[in-house]
């Protein structure tokens, strides 16, 4: 009796196994499937999903998947940028305003595209690049070229606007505390200095886009064109504020010159390109597993399935990335690091195996022991992306969110997916030599038992 | 003691690789800045027809112009432009004059009296580097400080040091190469990418290392006999997987245009770097630097290196 309950449960064992893998096996082609063609639940368009993983054609490339300037292109501006005649009146170095002008421009794109730029054109003038867009009227939203600023007095009536303003920055008053002061220009100096006589101890507010930034209260009347705003604010909120006004008002005045489409940096056919090596580059890191480790290189090249749908996943949803040539590095970066986390686990379990373990124990132990080195291996990668991120600037910070997405992805696909297919498939099928060649190790090239 | 001195040549040829790198750069023949660095000339042709960018990338090399970048303007992608280095004023008329004769043989519509031509500066402005670097340098330190909290200090400054190593040796084959391959700001990328990648290998080591320390097997073996068997019984995994990373872009190397191999060359370079440092050179610094603070603090506990 004994016996065959232990059979039955090694069977049910088993068939929970087959279950299990049917299922992920489902999940897998139902998200690969997904992530091809989308769906389309709803004549309406209601219920419907998008695809999002890559293909080779570049004109049915999938939507939520933005692309940089180096391979879809965009869209290109031309300034002429012309300094006030009260900035020359005060001899404001061009130069140095143009500099800051494109600074400012760069600020405000890239909270939207990453992968926008901004250089200077001639002597004059200012051009600015934005990846993935045709529509004009979408360009010009994103350099808010310009933002609308405006001063509204008590009442609620736009008395000032953002034309009236030179510059805005962070200063402190004099008890030391952060704050921020604004330079009007000579018509904004009696506009601001005639309602804030009349208007004491009264609140006016201050818009940029329809949306209220500020509501100081006017403590004496302001003649002479230098505005301070005082309150609790802390260092960075100033500089924050500073920036807003300031986007308002660009040191110089900006005239489009040209606006028009750009075909990609890298040429046409950068993009089919790089996802056609990308393809048959995985392809044969896909195969090279499989003939090296069999069952458990078949169970690496699935989880890297899954890593690619997942990761493309998140690409198409999180905001603000677009996937350009050092992306697509990144992502074959995390493919390495996948494979490579892979190669170390299966080469712990060769070694147990080896040593002449059942292959469910040699999984287990090949797993613990691997992991310190993976962890490790992925955090430092982690760190240097993270830093990357938060301090890089531009198309650096746009590389470091694909690199540090799909590095997370790869170690958690390699780790997780992997491990959970693994014990499912040794469940069923318990012959070491279906996963590792390791059966005669002097036949094999792995590095020998150090002695 | 052999696997030691080993690592030391490992090393000097390294070096040797960065001095003439730096030299040939004091001598101004240093890394060959593409456009986005240097910034460059756009000109703007009016086509009047469509025309396909491999063509113009034809002419433009007959007419012996290898630094330049093509693109396509225009909802009707009928305009031409066309980026070259800085050049100076007369000679910006004899190449306008002659790229526009070669251009018209072709393209008999365009029209090449009135082009647009304009300075750009550089696409990867002074910010972006000084930003990138900076990037660099603080994320080796919270590396550094990673590895040594992980394993211990000499481990974190042994595998950073690698890491300066690859970076400072994919910065010296641009300037070996400067003949063939150009640096612009997909190179930062490469370096980032390296800097990401490189000290896996490192760590997959280190992690061996750490490991074979505990062992009863091998405590009657100095430290750098540690690292040396470290090495070995990882150095399956470490060439797999160097190959396997390789292969993807390598496969991009060969079927991608100039762009494409300028920004995969240096990786390449990178990953071998890479390969080299953790396999031969970072162990052998770790043990070095803890066989000498022993040999310091208390002469009679260390292990005979």
């Amino acid at each position: 009796m004994k016996v065959s309950n232990r059979r039955k449960a090694t069977l049910s064992k088993r068939t929970s196994s087959v279950i299990a893998l049917c299922v992920v096996l489902v999940i897998t082609v139902a998200l690969g499937f997904l992530g091809l063609n989308g769906c389309k639940l709803d004549k309406d368009g209601e219920y419907r999903l998008l695809n999002w993983l890559p293909t080779t054609d570049a004109e049915n490339w999938p939507k939520p998947i933005s692309l940089g300037l180096d391979l879809r292109g965009g869209m290109y501006v031309e300034y002429e940028a012309t300094m006030s005649d009260e900035l020359k009146a005060q001899g404001l170095d061009y130069d140095m305003l143009l500099e800051s002008t494109m600074n400012i421009m760069q600020d405000r794109i890239s909270e939207k595209a990453s992968e926008a730029t901004v250089t200077r054109l001639g002597s004059n003038g200012i051009r600015v690049e934005i990846p993935d867009v045709t529509d004009p009227a979408a360009v010009l939203e994103l350099i808010g070229t310009p933002a609308k600023l405006e001063f509204l007095d008590p009442d609620g009536n736009v008395f000032m606007d953002g034309s009236y303003l030179q510059t805005a920055s962070r200063s402190v008053d004099e008890d030391g505390k952060p704050c921020i002061v604004f330079l009007l220009n000579k018509e904004g100096e009696k506009l601001f200095g005639d309602m804030t006589a009349a208007n004491i101890g009264k609140v006016i507010s201050i818009r940029l886009d329809g949306m209220t930034l500020m509501e100081p209260t006017i403590n004496e009347p302001i003649y002479g064109g230098q505005v301070q705003i005082t309150g609790d604010f802390e260092a960075e909120q100033c500089e924050n504020y500073a920036l807003q006004l300031q986007s308002g008002a660009l040191p110089l005045d900006l005239r489009q010159d040209k606006l028009d489409t750009i075909s990609a940096t890298l040429g046409d056919d950068a993009l089919v390109t790089s996802v056609k090596a990308a393809i048959i580059g995985i392809g044969i890191v896909m195969l090279i597993m499989l003939l090296r480790y069999r069952l458990c290189g078949l169970v690496a090249d699935w989880a890297l399935c899954l890593y690619i749908i997942i990761l493309f996943l998140l690409l198409a949803v999180v905001p603000s990335i677009q996937l350009t040539l050092p992306g697509i590095a990144g992502i074959i970066l995390g493919i390495g690091m996948a494979v490579d986390a892979n190669v170390v686990i299966f080469e712990r379990i060769k070694e147990e195996v080896r040593q002449g373990r059942p292959m469910i124990h040699a999984v287990r132990i090949g797993f613990k022991n691997a992991m310190s080195a993976i962890i490790d291996a992925n955090v430092t990668t982690i760190i240097a992306s993270f830093v990357l991120m938060i301090f890089g600037t531009g198309s650096v910070q746009g590389f470091a969110v694909t690199l540090l997405l799909s590095v997370i992805t790869s170690m958690l696909s390699a780790i997780l997916i992997t491990r959970f297919l693994l014990m499912r498939f040794v469940r069923i099928w318990k012959n070491p030599s279906l996963y590792v060649a390791a059966a005669k190790p002097a036949a094999d090239s792995i590095p020998e038992e150090a002695k | 003691m052999k696997m030691q001195k080993r690592a030391v040549v490992c090393l000097c040829i390294s070096l040797a690789i960065m001095l003439v790198a730096g030299v040939l750069s004091l001598c101004g023949l240093g890394i060959n800045y593409g456009l986005d660095f240097a910034g460059g000339l756009n000109l703007t042709y009016n086509m009047n027809e469509t025309f396909s960018q491999e063509d113009v990338k034809a002419i433009l090399n007959e007419q012996g112009l290898t630094d330049f970048s093509v693109s396509t303007l225009g909802d009707e992608k009928t305009t031409l432009q066309i980026r070259l280095p800085k050049l100076g004023d007369e000679e910006i008329q004899t190449v306008k004059t002659s790229i526009g004769d070669a251009l018209k043989e072709k393209y008999p519509n365009v029209d090449i009296n009135n082009t647009n031509d304009s300075y750009v500066g550089p696409v990867a402005g002074a910010t972006l580097v000084k930003n990138a670097i900076f990037s660099v340098l603080l994320a080796s330190v919270l590396m550094l400080i990673y590895i040594a909290f992980r394993f211990d200090l000499y481990s974190g400054i042994a595998a950073v040091f690698g890491l300066l190593h690859d970076v400072l040796i994919m910065l010296s084959a641009m300037v070996l190469l400067r003949n063939v391959v150009q640096v612009n700001s997909s190179f930062i990328a490469a370096m980032l990418t390296i800097v990401g990648y490189s000290i896996n290998n490192t760590i997959v080591i280190f992690d061996r290392i750490r490991e074979n320390n505990k062992k009863a097997d091998y405590s009657g073996m100095s430290r750098s006999e540690v690292v040396s068997v470290s090495v070995k019984e990882s150095l399956g995994r470490t060439i797999f997987t160097t190959l396997t990373t390789l292969v993807t872009i390598v496969v991009l190397y060969v079927l991608g245009v100039d762009a494409i191999q300028e920004f995969c060359l240096p990786i390449i370079v990178g990953i071998l770097a890479g390969a080299f440092s953790a396999n031969l050179i970072n162990g052998y610094v770790w043990a070095a630097l803890e066989d000498h603070r022993l040999a310091g603090s208390s002469k009679g506990k260390a292990k005979k290196a």
